[in-house]
C-alpha cells in the first residue's frame, strides 16, 4: 500500500516555503507531488503597468540570489527592440557583476547542500567563503543584492579604479579556497557515497523535460547561454562550459563545483582587460516591436519575451525562471529512491521558488493531489483507526 | 544562423508558414491552429529546438500564442506564433509529444484560459486553489 509523506510547506529543510507530498511504498518514493505558488507576486502583471526603466528594479526583486541575471534578460530584450547594444565598457562591467552573482550563488547552494546532508562544516565553510564575493560586490555596485546595476544600453555607475586591485584580491584568495572546498567535497567518502550514483536523470530526460543549467549540463545535455549566443564579454574571454556525464546528484555537485573555478577566470580577464569609455549607450526610446533576452543564469536560462507598442511601458512582458523547467526533472529523478534521498534529489536543481513564483503540481498518474486540509483529515482518519486496534 | 531551420520549415510547408526574420538571431513564424502541433512537432524533432517557454497574451485579435524554440548551435530564437479565437480558445497539446511542454502550457491555461486538448494533466498551476475554476487574471475580455 502506499503512504503518503508530508514535507513543508514550512520545514526546516526548506528555505522558502513549498510543499512535497511523497507517495512512499515502505521506503521507496513511487511517485511526488509539488506545490508551489505560495509566493506568487504578480510580477508579470505588474511589469506592464510599470515603465522600462523601472521595470528593470522590479524584476531585480523577481529572485534576490539572481537579480542581476533577471533585470540582464530584461534590459538584453529591451535593447533587442531598440536594435542599440551597450557600450565595451558596460559589457565588460555587466560580466563582472554577472559571474560574481553566479560564484556567490553557487557557495549557497554548497552550503544549503552541506546543511541538507546533514554535513555542517561544508555549510560553515562555504556561506564563509561566500560572505568576501558579496563583499566585492558591494564594493563595486553599492549593494550586496539587487545591485541596481543594469539599464538599457548599459550600466547605471561607473567604477572607480581604486576598487579593482581589492577585488582581485578577493578572487585570489576566493580561488584557493575553492580549491580547498572542492577537494575537500570531491574526497570525502561520506558526501560521495550520499550523492555517487543517487537520483539519476538520463540524457534523454534532460532533453525531453527541457532542463537547464547545471541541471543539464550534469546529465551530459551540453548548453550555456553564454556560449551558445554570447553576450557580454563571454566571446572575448577565455573560459570552458563545464559538462559532466555522470548524470547523478554528484555530477550537478561537481558541474556547479567546476564552474565557480571558470567564473574567477572569467572575472579576473574582464577586469584586467576593462575598456575605458562611456558606461552606457543612449537609448531614448523603445519603439514598436518584440524582442527577446535571455542569459546564463547561475541556476541555467532566464528568459525575458518583451512585447513593445511604442509606448513607455511594455504591453506584455513574460519572464521566465530555470527552476520552472527544472522542477519537472525532479519526477523521474526521484522514482525509486529512498525517502532519505528524496529532499537531497529535490535540492540538486538548486530550487529557487520566489525566483519560480509559480505553482508545480506533479503527481503519479491517477492519484488525485491532496490539499493540506485533506491532509489533516487523512490523518485524523488514520488516528481514529490506529486508536480502535490498540 | 537559423536559416537552415527556416529553410525547413518552408520547404515542409511551404506558404503555409509565415516568416519574418529579425537580424541573424531572431525569427517569427505565425501558423493556423491546424498547422499548429505540426509545426512545433518539426521544431522539437527535426530542427532540435529546445521549448525555452511559451509567451500568452490577450489581444485584440484573439489569445495569442508565442512558443520560443531556442536552436542551440545557432544561438538563434525561433518563435512560433498562433491566434486562438475568444472566448473558449482552445488548440491541441504538445505535451504528448514533448513533454517540457507540460507547465508552460498548464501556466497558459491558468493564466488566458486556453483549453489544451489532449493535456495529461491540464490543472491550475499558479493560481491559489480557492480561486474559481474560470479565473484567469489576464484575460481582459471580463
Amino acid at each position: 500500500m502506499s503512504n503518503i509523506i508530508p514535507i513543508g510547506p514550512f520545514h526546516p529543510v526548506l528555505e522558502e516555503p513549498e510543499y512535497i507530498q511523497l507517495y512512499v511504498d515502505g521506503e521507496t518514493v513511487t511517485g511526488a507531488d509539488i506545490d508551489l505558488g505560495r509566493v506568487h507576486r504578480g510580477i508579470e502583471l505588474l511589469a506592464q503597468e510599470k515603465t522600462y526603466d523601472q521595470d528593470t528594479f522590479l524584476v531585480e526583486r523577481i529572485c534576490g540570489i539572481c537579480s542581476a541575471s533577471h533585470s540582464w534578460a530584461a534590459v538584453l530584450a529591451m535593447e533587442d527592440i531598440a536594435g542599440v547594444g551597450p557600450t565595451d565598457r558596460a559589457r565588460y562591467l555587466r560580466t563582472i557583476v554577472h559571474e560574481l552573482e553566479r560564484l556567490h550563488s553557487h557557495m549557497l547552494w554548497v552550503g544549503l547542500g552541506g546543511h541538507i546532508l546533514g554535513y555542517w562544516t561544508v555549510f560553515m565553510w562555504g556561506w564563509k567563503y561566500r560572505e568576501p564575493i558579496l563583499d566585492a560586490l558591494e564594493a563595486i555596485t553599492g549593494n550586496r543584492n539587487n545591485y541596481a546595476w543594469y539599464c538599457p544600453g548599459g550600466v547605471r555607475r561607473d567604477v572607480p579604479d581604486d576598487v579593482w586591485p581589492s577585488v582581485l584580491k578577493t578572487m585570489d584568495e576566493f580561488d584557493a579556497q575553492c580549491d580547498l572546498l572542492i577537494g575537500a567535497i570531491l574526497d570525502d567518502p561520506v558526501i560521495l557515497g550520499r550523492l555517487k550514483g543517487v537520483g539519476i536523470l538520463k540524457q534523454e530526460d534532460a532533453i525531453a523535460y527541457g532542463t537547464l543549467g547545471p541541471t543539464a549540463r550534469g546529465s551530459n545535455f551540453d548548453i550555456d547561454v553564454r556560449r551558445d549566443e554570447p553576450y557580454g564579454a563571454y566571446s572575448e574571454v577565455d573560459w570552458n562550459v563545464i559538462v559532466q556525464d555522470g548524470c547523478d546528484c554528484l555530477a550537478v555537485a561537481v558541474v556547479r563545483l567546476l564552474e565557480m573555478k571558470e567564473s574567477v577566470k572569467i572575472i579576473k580577464q574582464c577586469i584586467k582587460n576593462l575598456p575605458g569609455g562611456p558606461i552606457a549607450a543612449e537609448i531614448r526610446e523603445i519603439p514598436r516591436g518584440e524582442g527577446i533576452g535571455h542569459v546564463e543564469a547561475p541556476r541555467g536560462e532566464s528568459f525575458h519575451f518583451i512585447r513593445s507598442n511604442g509606448s513607455n511601458m511594455p504591453e506584455r512582458h513574460k519572464m521566465r525562471a530555470p527552476t520552472f523547467n527544472n522542477i519537472p526533472s525532479f519526477r523521474p529523478r526521484v522514482k525509486g529512491e529512498s525517502i532519505a534521498d528524496a529532499v537531497l534529489i529535490f535540492a540538486i536543481i538548486d530550487p529557487c521558488y520566489s525566483c519560480t513564483e509559480r505553482m508545480a503540481v506533479l503527481g503519479p498518474d491517477g492519484k488525485p493531489f491532496m490539499a493540506g486540509n485533506d491532509l489533516i483529515k487523512l490523518s485524523h482518519a488514520k488516528t481514529e483507526e490506529l486508536r480502535k486496534n490498540s | 544562423m537559423s536559416k537552415q531551420v527556416l529553410e525547413g520549415l518552408r520547404a515542409k510547408f511551404g506558404d503555409r508558414v509565415d516568416i519574418v526574420e529579425r537580424g541573424t538571431r531572431r525569427a517569427f513564424v505565425t501558423v493556423s491552429n491546424d498547422d499548429w502541433i505540426p509545426v512545433t512537432r518539426h521544431m522539437y524533432e527535426v530542427a532540435k529546438g529546445r521549448l525555452c517557454t511559451a509567451s500568452g497574451s490577450d489581444r485584440t485579435t484573439g489569445v495569442e500564442l508565442l512558443y520560443h524554440f531556442a536552436i542551440d548551435p545557432d544561438g538563434s530564437v525561433v518563435n512560433i506564433r498562433t491566434t486562438l479565437d475568444k472566448p473558449f480558445p482552445r488548440i491541441e497539446s504538445l505535451t504528448k509529444y514533448y513533454p517540457a511542454a507540460d507547465f508552460i502550457e498548464r501556466e497558459i491555461f491558468d493564466f488566458l484560459g486556453v483549453e489544451f486538448v489532449g493535456h495529461p494533466d491540464a490543472r491550475k498551476i499558479l493560481s491559489s486553489h480557492d480561486r474559481p475554476a474560470d479565473f484567469h487574471p489576464m484575460r481582459r475580455d471580463e
